[in-house]
């Protein structure tokens, strides 16, 4: 019982990942493949402030900023560069954040990570505190699929779509694109913050191996799997991919064979990203089953 | 002074097999515009699979075992183009892109799968050390300046003396007009994965000699040879030629200023103010793709 | 196709047009104007307005919108949220607004939708509001393309060969819009290679060739210019 609590409260959590990237990816066509990078700066801003001793809501609410902030200082020049060399700044960008985590060791703790990271007030430490997680992460979930159908519902989400479509014609039209672009990319980025924040406090240990490009292969697939450009579409992928990850748990497999598992999914994923973009590059939820604005 | 020497030392030989790295990748972008991720994986296989046959029961010695490991590395570059990218070749790049990141994936987790996770090495006698008036370089070192001056200059004869080569860079110059004007596509595409796919299984083959066999391996060096594509200009083989070089001094000598761990932090500090300044690098003629 | 030395003004005219042979540097002169390409030398004026250095979105919220020499529709979307899209300046495009100020974004949405409808019906396109713009034809895409200048409340459109590849039925109703669009004072300033149709509509023509402006005038006097005959002639000498 426990165990399906943490698999969606997982599921959750990676619901928001996914919905932020999706932001980015499926409606505004920006394939930011650093996106991790602000999960985990959400992740370690959260930690360092509430280990530091600042109540968890206003260490959160400083994470998003700061994964806010981030995200406007990486948009405004890996905007200068467009399709998959802005897919490769934003992955570099990434790495470096990965690598200034592992080696700033008097700040991070390097790759030792930092243990020990308080739940909010109101929810109990350990075990115990997973049903009023799940609460929580799925009042978290619900709101920034609130958030996001507002914004990609609205004249600002239309505009984005124009200029994921055709930039020449939405610039014909007035758009500032560069503007709208780093704008989708901040609201990506806080959201991907907030992420961080809730699997933060949740695991309670995070180090810089949980935000690797394997994190960020992770929720492409999401976003990729449950359709971009929909708001269903990554909350689906992201709980097929997290289900799928951790019910293989429940498989009776012989203690000589668990080393082949996780490997195994790996070939799984990379091979359904494969097989998605080769037949059903839409994903599964097509983004234009209806006309809507 | 010394200390400085030895590290450019050092450098020049580790960018000598960056070099044979990003040669590989831009020969692969200049002709069909695409950066393919699982370039990483050919350099892991090659140097794996030469594993594989240095070991029992095939128990080949290495410098036999490298022939097959080579050629079975080619065999893997050439299906990736055959079954996953030929296919998708008339979609958007980014289609292609993340498709590259999921066979990536999947190959580095066969991997995995077959050898596991721990560092692995050739079994070799312990390198022996030459020294020259006081620097030192050990045998593997100059086997490694060695191959990768071999492969180079064959290279540059291919490129330059024989037709493929010249159908190679007629097609790197303008990918439809050559169709038309005759050059045969699947032949030049035949050569451009055979040619990557050698030379990263080369490259990684020598780097696993000097160091050791992990699965990450290639992704480590995937961008750094990604560096000194983009240093040189995507496209052009001479310009990835002295990107690598230069990262590999460049990433050497960081290591008399800045702290080791972040010795890989120059290629991506490379990589990110070549795209923000100059996407088309010091050399280069080509910019991004849509 | 350069474009070079070429000095030109509209002034008050109703229609100009801009002919010339084939790669003469037409669609590269609207291109500049409308900050698509960069300009290595020189200056352009609209109004009091020196746009030459302007990024293409500032030039069409100054009311100078072009369009497109192929039509560029969005094709998953609506005819009538095609027409919404284009209009600039909307409230609902500015995040803070969307939370802040719902009850303003509704309401300018609601107007848009309005003026939108008016202006299909302008373009006896009304019927097709509801239909997927990549279901039209050709000639329908065009004259969509001209209602969403239209949403943009112009006061100078440029047009990039409108009648290119649509029906004579579509002309007329293009030419008809033409001039009410001129009688509320906006100005046209079209590239067009349907020379009957120039010397109808347009007071003032433009003539380029090679990059270069070679006459400007009546498209009476065009005709009968001998510079302009041999651009055209020679052109087709070369081709031949």
């Amino acid at each position: 019982m426990d165990y399906l609590l943490h698999v969606m409260i997982l599921a959750l959590i990676y619901s928001v990942f996914a919905m932020s990237l999706n932001l980015e990816l499926g409606y505004a066509g920006l394939y930011n493949f650093g996106h991790v990078a602000f999960f985990g700066i959400g992740a370690y801003v959260s930690a360092l402030l509430s280990q530091a001793g600042v109540p968890v809501s206003a260490a959160m609410l400083c994470a998003l900023a700061a994964a806010g902030i981030a995200g406007a200082l990486l948009a405004v020049p890996a905007l200068r560069v467009s399709g998959d060399y802005f897919g490769i700044a934003t992955l570099v960008f990434a790495e470096m954040f990965r690598l200034v985590c592992l080696n700033e060791r008097w700040l991070t703790k390097g790759p030792m990570g930092l243990p020990g990271i308080p739940r909010p007030a109101w929810i109990a430490p350990g075990v115990d505190g997973m049903p009023a997680y799940l609460l929580f992460t799925f009042l978290a979930a619900v709101g920034t699929f609130v958030f996001i159908r507002r914004l990609t519902g609205s004249p600002f989400g239309r505009a984005l779509r124009v200029i994921r479509e055709d930039e020449h014609m939405a610039q014909a039209f007035g758009k500032n694109i560069l503007l709208f672009k780093v704008k989708a990319i901040v609201a990506g980025s806080v959201l991907a913050g907030w992420a961080g924040t809730l699997w933060a406090h949740y695991i309670s240990y995070i180090s810089p191996a949980d935000f690797t490009l394997t994190e960020t292969m992770l929720v492409l697939l999401c976003v990729v799997l449950g359709g971009r450009g929909t708001n269903w579409g990554p909350v689906v992928g992201a709980i097929a991919v997290v289900f799928f990850g951790e019910a293989v748990r429940f498989l009776p497999i012989p203690q000589a064979l668990t080393r082949y598992v996780a490997p195994l999914q790996g070939i799984i994923y990379g091979g359904i990203l494969v097989v998605i973009m080769m037949k059903m590059p839409n994903g599964l939820i097509p983004e234009h089953r209806r006309k809507n604005a | 002074m010394s200390y400085y020497l030895q590290l450019l030392l050092n450098g020049v030989i580790a960018g000598a097999v960056y070099a044979l790295f990003a040669v590989g990748l831009t020969l692969v972008y200049g002709v069909f515009r695409f950066i393919n991720f699982a370039h990483a994986e050919l350099i892991s296989w090659g140097a794996y699979l030469a594993l594989m046959f240095s070991s029992p029961p095939v128990s080949l010695p290495l410098y036999l075992a490298v022939i097959p490991a080579i050629v079975l590395t080619a065999v893997i570059g050439l299906s990736q183009d055959w079954f996953i990218y030929r296919p998708l070749r008339r979609g958007s790049p980014i289609t292609l892109l993340i498709a590259s990141i999921g066979l990536s994936y999947m190959l580095r987790n066969v991997l995995r799968l077959i050898w596991g996770s721990d560092l692995m090495t050739f079994s070799l006698p312990p390198a022996r050390a030459f020294e020259f008036s006081g620097y030192y370089v050990t045998g593997i070192q100059l086997l490694m300046l060695a191959s990768a001056l071999l492969f180079l200059m064959i290279l540059y004869l291919l490129l330059t003396k024989s037709l493929i080569g010249k159908s190679l860079r007629a097609t790197a110059d303008n990918l439809e007009l050559a169709a038309i004007m005759g050059v045969s596509m699947p032949k030049v595409s035949a050569v451009v994965w055979t040619l990557a796919s050698v030379f990263a299984a080369a490259g990684g083959i020598l780097l696993a000699l000097d160091t050791n066999l992990e699965p990450m391996m290639g992704g480590a060096n995937l961008i750094k040879a990604f560096a000194a594509v983009l240093l040189g200009g995507a496209g052009n083989v001479w310009g990835a030629l002295l990107g690598g070089l230069f990262i590999g001094i460049a990433e050497n000598l960081s290591v008399a200023f800045f702290s080791p761990g972040y010795k890989d932090f120059v290629s991506f500090a490379v990589i990110f103010l070549l795209l923000l300044f100059r996407p088309r690098g010091i050399f280069g003629l080509l910019t991004g793709v849509r | 196709m350069a474009v070079h030395g070429v000095s030109l003004e509209i002034g008050d005219t109703g229609v100009t047009g801009l002919v010339g042979p084939n790669g003469s540097g037409k669609s590269t002169l609207f291109h500049l104007i409308t900050g698509f390409y960069r300009l290595d030398q020189g200056a352009i004026f609209f109004g009091r307005h020196s746009i030459g250095r302007l990024p293409p979105h500032a030039i069409s919220r100054l009311g100078l919108i072009r369009s497109f020499q192929h039509t560029r529709p969005l094709p998953f979307m609506t005819v009538l949220d095609n027409l919404i899209a284009a209009a600039p300046g909307q409230t609902g495009e500015l995040i803070w607004a969307l939370f802040l100020k719902p009850a303003r974004v509704r309401r300018e949405e609601n107007d848009l939708r309005e003026k939108a409808r008016g202006i299909l019906r302008l373009l006896d396109l009304l019927p097709l509001a509801d239909e997927l713009a990549g279901r039209l034809s050709y000639g329908q895409q065009k004259l969509m393309e001209l209602g969403r200048i239209l949403m943009a409340g112009p006061r100078l459109i440029l047009l990039d060969e409108p009648t290119a590849g649509i029906n004579p039925t579509l002309i007329r109703r293009l030419v008809d819009v033409i001039h009410r669009l001129c009688e509320q004072g906006i100005q046209i300033f079209l590239i067009e290679h349907n020379m009957p149709l120039v010397a109808k509509l347009c007071q003032q023509v433009f003539v380029m060739d090679s990059g270069e402006l070679i006459f400007s005038g009546t498209p009476k006097q065009a005709r009968e210019e001998p510079r302009v005959i041999e651009a055209y002639l020679g052109r087709e000498n070369h081709a031949a």
